[in-house]
């Protein structure tokens, strides 16, 4: 196993933000988090990348402990993230931005810096423009390519599909499958679950803290409860904790489909 | 309505031409640039002249003011600038560090009789120390928490000197000796640049020219090194830096060790200068007024920053005739360079392109900013 997550618990302050969440990602695989807002697919990522600190529980990487290791080091340890949203460094150019993936390494890594290129021909057209003036996709993929430089054995991603077009999600996502492919472990936390659940070999669902299900994505996939809850597809299966109310046509629009509040991006 | 077209006309023509001239300097060859670079070193040490000096303070002594407030102003600035502008710290109380240089130099000279060059690198080394002293605890937060702290701090420097009898309480230290000589004779156009003396200001005023120049050229290699790209990593996007890699905890407290030698530094040699000081040469409006002309300036970039210094401390001399009105008028240019220029008179490229992007305007001040409870338990920065 590559990555254990054992029973971890994340307060903010006196607010307990993970009540005992254990993921597991062995080597090679796709796993996806997935869950509404505030569920703590972020603060589990960010609990695995040392941005955030746990209050009990431990983190083990490649055999090792790293529950209480700098967030700096997890880097050279082999663990790269792609934060959440715009997580590129908006003043410096797109190369600069690959280049500061490579912080921690030495020698030569054109190599790398081909591959992003490669995987990213939108990237290479934009080599010299600063990061902050590029449209939300085109971050996305400099976040994705940024965090390869530092050649992770687990790579993290935190939503890569917020805010972003259809199409660019598919591209994204297509994308994410080829880094995969290459030999990269992806821990993938998404509220696009149907997209997630498509891509992953493995897949946790969080509510408030908790894992309540695990199970391989192509299961979940065809559980009713979690078509229900977040495919949004649960026709038939109507929301059992959806009042009726908010389904009559009040106001002449479009009826409210159940599932469509989770796509509001996450604060 | 056409008026309003025609000067944003000329205003993007004006930032069109900067980026002409920006472009044909970082093409220029090295030997052009130092070329530049000395002629700018000699016009520094031309300044002192009275040819210009009657134009520029009608009031008082031109020379007495390039030393204070211009050139100190300046060298204050840039070592702020290392903290604000590149490292995206937001410091209030800057001023301490100036305090603690003024009275190093003001309490080894008088008490221990040391020189006064032993005491500049004793009094770098002992800001440095309190720089890290005050960034230890405090740079686990983040934006407008980190500038309350830091404001803190720069009074309590302040209260405490005013406090403490045996350094002298609210009177202050006098009798504070002088650099001493390196040459009695020695003479260039009339002046007796190595003299230190009580009566002329210049060889002083060339003192802090040397310390300037020493200052930039370190500031500019760290610039462009590592130091330089974590910094900046840190400035746009802390989290982000550190899951790049870059330890970020451990370069914030060199940024503030940094900027906290070289204020130091400018209060050993201002000191030096002044015979006398007391606590309130170090009140909390000076940090602000440097702070001030870090942001009007062009917060990041060097230039910027002593342009802004310069003219934040020359308006209020120039126009020392126009008495208790001369603050109104200040305040009002203030207004008018936020309003027109909100990236400051000479920002850097990508200090722009944070700008426009939201985030990096002022550090982390205008990042989104957690609470100080949350980040009682961070590890990323241990």
């Amino acid at each position: 196993m590559l990555l254990e997550v054992k029973d971890i618990h994340v307060h903010y302050g006196k607010i307990e933000a993970l009540k005992g969440i254990s993921v597991e990602v062995n080597e090679g695989e796709i796993v996806t988090l997935i869950g509404a807002n505030g569920a703590g697919k972020t603060t589990t990522l960010k609990t695995i990348s040392g941005l955030r600190g746990l209050t009990s529980g431990s983190i083990v990487f490649d055999g090792k402990d790293i529950s209480r290791m700098p967030g700096h080091k997890r880097v050279v340890a082999g663990l790269g993230q792609a934060p959440e949203g715009r997580g590129v460094f908006p003043g410096m150019t797109v190369h600069d931005n690959l280049l500061m993936g490579a912080y921690t390494r030495s020698g030569d890594f054109s190599a790398e810096l081909a591959e992003a290129y490669e995987l990213f021909p939108r990237l290479a057209e934009r080599r010299n423009q600063a990061a902050g003036t590029m449209s939300g996709g085109e971050q996305q993929m400099l976040a994705i390519g940024r965090a390869l430089m530092a050649k992770p054995k687990v790579l993290l991603l935190d939503e890569p599909s917020m805010g972003l077009a259809p199409l660019m999600v598919q591209q994204i996502f297509s994308i994410i499958e080829e880094i995969n492919r290459r030999g990269t472990t992806v821990l993938l936390v998404e509220q696009n679950a149907q997209q997630a659940l498509k891509l992953a070999h493995r897949a946790y669902v969080l509510e408030t803290g908790k894992v309540v299900k695990s199970a391989p994505a192509a299961d979940l996939l065809n559980d009713p409860d979690v078509q229900a809850a977040y495919l949004g597809g649960g026709l038939g299966h109507d929301a059992p904790e959806e009042p009726a109310v908010s389904r009559e046509p009040a106001v002449s629009e479009e009826p409210a489909v159940s599932g469509e509040r989770s796509d509001a991006p996450e604060a | 309505m056409n008026k309003k077209t025609s000067s944003a006309g000329f205003r993007h023509q004006l930032g069109h031409f900067g980026d002409v001239v920006h472009d044909r300097w970082l093409r220029a060859p090295g030997w052009q640039r130092w070329i530049v670079y000395l002629l700018l070193i000699v016009c520094a040490l031309l300044l002192p002249s009275e040819s210009i000096g009657s134009f520029m303070s009608p009031d008082t002594d031109w020379a007495t003011i390039l030393f204070f407030p211009i050139g100190t102003y300046v060298v204050l600035a840039i070592g702020l600038n290392v903290v604000v502008g590149q490292a995206g710290l937001l410091d209030l109380g800057f001023v301490a560090f100036y305090a603690v240089g003024g009275y190093a130099m003001a309490l080894l000279g008088t008490r221990m009789g040391w020189d006064f060059w032993v005491i500049l690198v004793v009094g770098i080394g002992i800001c440095a120390l309190s720089g890290i002293t005050l960034g230890a605890p405090t740079l686990r937060l983040r934006g407008d928490y980190l500038a309350i702290v830091t404001l803190g701090f720069g009074e309590i420097i302040r209260i405490t000197a005013r406090n403490t009898d045996s350094i002298g309480g609210p009177t202050g230290i006098s009798g504070i000796p002088h650099p001493p000589n390196l040459s009695e004779d020695f003479e260039l156009f009339g002046v007796k640049v190595f003299k230190y003396g009580v009566l002329d200001p210049r060889p002083y005023y060339y003192l802090l020219v040397a310390l300037a120049v020493i200052v930039i050229i370190l500031v500019k290699r760290w610039e462009k090194s590592r130091v330089g790209r974590a910094w900046a990593a840190i400035r746009e996007d802390e989290d982000a830096a550190e899951v790049m890699g870059v330890p970020t905890f451990r370069f914030k407290m060199l940024a503030f060790a940094i900027g906290a030698s070289i204020g130091g530094a400018m209060g050993v040699l201002w000191a030096a200068k002044s015979v006398s000081l007391n606590p309130n040469d170090f009140q909390f409006l000076l940090s602000a007024t440097i702070l001030a002309a870090v942001v009007m300036g062009g917060s990041g970039n060097l230039p910027g920053v002593m342009l802004g210094a310069f003219v934040v401390a020359w308006l209020p001399e120039r126009f020392r005739e126009l008495k208790d009105y001369r603050m109104l008028i200040f305040g009002a240019v203030l207004v008018a360079l936020m309003i027109f220029r909100p990236e400051g008179l000479l920002p850097s490229r990508q200090r722009k392109a944070e700008f426009k992007e939201g985030s990096g305007g002022m550090g982390t001040l205008g990042a989104e900013v957690p609470g100080p409870e949350s980040h009682g338990e961070e590890v990323a920065s241990r």
